[in-house]
């Protein structure tokens, strides 16, 4: 029945063959690291192929070049059918361009909806991680596998959609880190907490609870 | 919207205090009110005046009582019964174009404990969920490190071993009812959180062993699917790309975190990483990278993809809030909820889950006429740091309209906040880390629904 040859008796002689064997000498070391022996040392030079990621400065951009006008046919091939000709999305998948920094900024102070309009020209911060992005992740159903001149090229077209660059730009490890993107300077670091409740028990307010309730969409299957 | 006359009665006063700290007082409190109740019942009993129907027919034999059941390892790794095939995760399909970036929920309303089984941890994938090798698997750490090292499945086993349940919340949980109610099931507004005991290796215990440079203030990791996800972390000092230091809380949760093998009890599921992840409790779960391949150390952040376009939020002063890791304190109701109807009138059992990701749950209060009145709770252990807690109140459910919510208070003093105190000053547009007082309507039919109350 079972695959493993031992039986209970055959157990009880390993284990007393064993305990002759034994030493107690690893046991109590009093200066044991738990790490002693574990793991192999390597060079950095070793770690290059997968030691990919772009800060916002540019600092880590490969070497190589591409320009808005070596950007279209590839974009065209292997992007618009899930962005869009023009970075306005397709198929569901993500807009790459959405309200201009000021519509959008009015958006959010109106109250408006801004969120599914988060995009390259009103959110990325920085053009050295969009390159990194685009270089890692897309196009999404072959991650990765562009070149390092076609994903400087791809990233200059998508920067030029957004209107970010113009059309004889060249986006390169020297160009993309002083790139002027449009969000940058509206970003703040978290301030949280940013509401103050009291553990208020009883009489918390006077007036009959204002109830909204819309919910439609119950569980699906 | 409609004004609504509520019944304020939890099982007899609302406003009679109880203190949870002491159960045995608790317990017999409890029992008085509902003696109390009882007394002014006409056919009253000590257990209250619900009249219960009786069974007259004989009972039927049952149909398993004649067969042989299955033998020993027919379903070699067990299964839950057939009947509980409705208890799965689901997605929402108008979400995501796809299921290969998206996310999906877990079944809170099913759950008895505070701990998700494997099967329905939430999962959120950029690039799909992938089979990684543990025999070729390595991990690499290097950077800012005395050793640049990498590490095989076999070594970080080896090494000394560390366990805590700890609960993962994708920021977006809740998300969907920023500008109103949306989803009629707690599965979808509060699924994008689950909680497992965690086994795998102190990142601190790791980052001796490497010697990293007391200078290096970020560290990032990354994954190795194919979105080769990556996300900065925050350690003492780290400023951001504007040279602002980050809340000194957020540069301390690294200290928690771990290389993850094991959940539950076995290995990662492929869903949530195996065969390792980073683990960073009480932030944005996003930050816990799957398929976790490599950590850098390094002196400033990275400003990814997920941190400067993804879980960032658009504020209503025209600001763009960035890096608000950590996922503040948050409770839900969910034993009565939408997913399911109230049986009759009589008594019931409120329960829910309380977290935070700054540590423990103090604290959880109940009330069921629309947050005027509130009474604490018994929380029951464990009480664990950065982890889910269940509550518990008795109900008398009389039959009338109810608004029944919970608010937690962490060990930090930080009190659950309601949502127009959220959206006062975040808007409506800010997305993520939505923690927002939940409230439910127990209709006189029976019902339970998913609503919002403007004046509270
Ligand atoms: C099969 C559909 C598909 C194709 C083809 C594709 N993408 Fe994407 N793209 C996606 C999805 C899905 C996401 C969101 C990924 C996530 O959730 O992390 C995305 C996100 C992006 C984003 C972030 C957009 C934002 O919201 O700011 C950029 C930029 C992008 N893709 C660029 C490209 C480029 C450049 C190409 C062509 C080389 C490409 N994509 C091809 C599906 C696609």
């Amino acid at each position: 029945m079972s695959k493993l040859k031992t039986s209970k008796f055959g157990l009880g002689l390993a284990a007393g063959a064993m305990a002759l064997g034994l030493s107690t000498a690893g046991i109590a070391a009093e200066h044991a690291s738990g790490f002693n022996g574990i793991g192999k040392n390597i060079t950095e030079k070793a770690i290059e192929p997968w030691d990919i990621s772009v800060f916002y400065d540019g600092t880590n951009l490969p070497k190589g070049s591409g320009s808005v006008q070596a950007g279209q046919e590839p974009y065209d091939a292997q992007c618009a059918m899930c962005h869009g000709a023009f970075g306005e999305g397709a198929n569901g998948y993500p807009k790459m361009m959405g309200d201009p920094m000021p519509q959008f900024i009015k958006s959010l102070k109106q109250g408006l909806d801004g969120v599914g309009n988060r995009a390259v020209n009103n959110a990325w911060g920085h053009a050295p991680t969009l390159f990194d992005m685009i270089k890692r992740h897309m196009p999404f159903y072959a991650p990765g596998t562009m070149g390092v001149d076609e994903s400087y090229a791809v990233t200059c077209y998508v920067l030029n959609l957004g209107m970010i660059v113009d059309s004889d730009f060249v986006c390169s490890d020297e160009t993309l880190a002083d790139v002027d993107m449009p969000a940058r300077d509206y970003y703040v670091t978290d301030t949280r907490p940013d509401v103050n409740n009291q553990r208020c028990m009883s009489d918390c307010y006077d007036e009959a609870p204002k109830v909204v309730g819309a919910a439609v969409t119950g569980v699906s299957q | 919207m409609s004004e609504t006359t509520l019944d304020q009665t939890p099982q007899s006063d609302a406003r009679e205090g109880v203190a949870s700290s002491d159960r045995r007082k608790f317990l017999r409190k409890s029992v008085a009110l509902a003696a109390t109740g009882a007394a002014t019942a006409a056919a009253g009993n000590a257990y209250g005046d619900v009249k219960l129907e009786t069974v007259t027919e004989p009972l039927e034999i049952g149909s398993t009582r004649h067969i042989l059941g299955r033998g020993v390892v027919s379903v070699p790794y067990g299964m839950p019964s057939k009947f509980e095939k409705d208890v799965v995760r689901r997605n929402v399909s108008w979400l995501t174009a796809d299921t290969v970036a998206s996310i999906s929920f877990t079944p809170w309303q099913d759950l008895h404990g505070i701990i998700t089984p494997n099967g329905l941890h939430f999962e959120r994938h950029h690039a799909g969920a992938v089979d990684v090798d543990p025999e070729t698997h390595q991990l690499v750490i290097h950077g800012m490190v005395d050793k640049p090292m990498v590490f095989s499945m076999e070594d970080l086993k080896r090494m000394p071993s560390h366990t805590a349940i700890h609960f993962l919340e994708c920021p977006a949980n809740g998300a969907m009812e920023w500008r109103g109610v949306q989803m009629n099931s707690m599965q979808f507004t509060h699924g994008m959180m689950s909680c497992s005991e965690w086994t795998g290796v102190k990142l601190t215990d790791l980052m001796e062993y490497v010697g990293v440079d007391p200078k290096s203030t970020w560290l990032y990791a990354e994954g190795t699917d194919g979105s080769a996800l990556q996300r900065s972390i925050p350690m003492e000092g780290a400023k951001d790309q504007f040279g602002e230091p980050l809340p000194a809380e957020s540069c301390e949760m690294y200290k928690d975190a771990m290389i993850a093998y094991a959940q539950n009890g076995e290995a990662l599921r492929p869903e949530n990483g195996y065969p390792i992840r980073f683990l960073l409790p009480g932030c944005e779960a996003n930050m816990s990278i799957k398929w976790l391949r490599r950590i850098k150390f390094v002196d400033k952040p990275l400003v990814t993809y997920q941190e400067t376009r993804h879980y960032i939020e658009p504020l209503p002063d025209g600001t763009i809030r960035q890096f608000s890791l950590v996922n503040e304190a948050n409770s839900v109701i969910n034993y009565p909820c939408p997913d399911y109807q109230m049986k009759g009138k009589g008594a019931y059992e409120i329960r829910g889950i309380a977290w935070s990701g700054r540590g423990k749950v103090a604290h959880v209060d109940v009330s069921v006429d629309g947050g005027k009145n509130w009474q604490e709770a018994e929380l029951v252990e464990p009480v664990l740091s950065k982890c889910v807690t269940k509550f518990k109140l008795p109900f008398e459910w009389t039959g009338g309209e109810h608004l029944i919510m919970s608010r937690v208070t962490d060990e930090t003093g930080y009190v659950q906040p309601t949502l127009m105190q959220l959206r006062e000053v975040r808007g409506f547009n800010s997305i993520y880390h939505k923690n927002s007082i939940q409230a439910w309507k127990i209709e006189k039919t029976g019902e339970v629904k998913n609503v919002q109350i403007e004046n509270f």
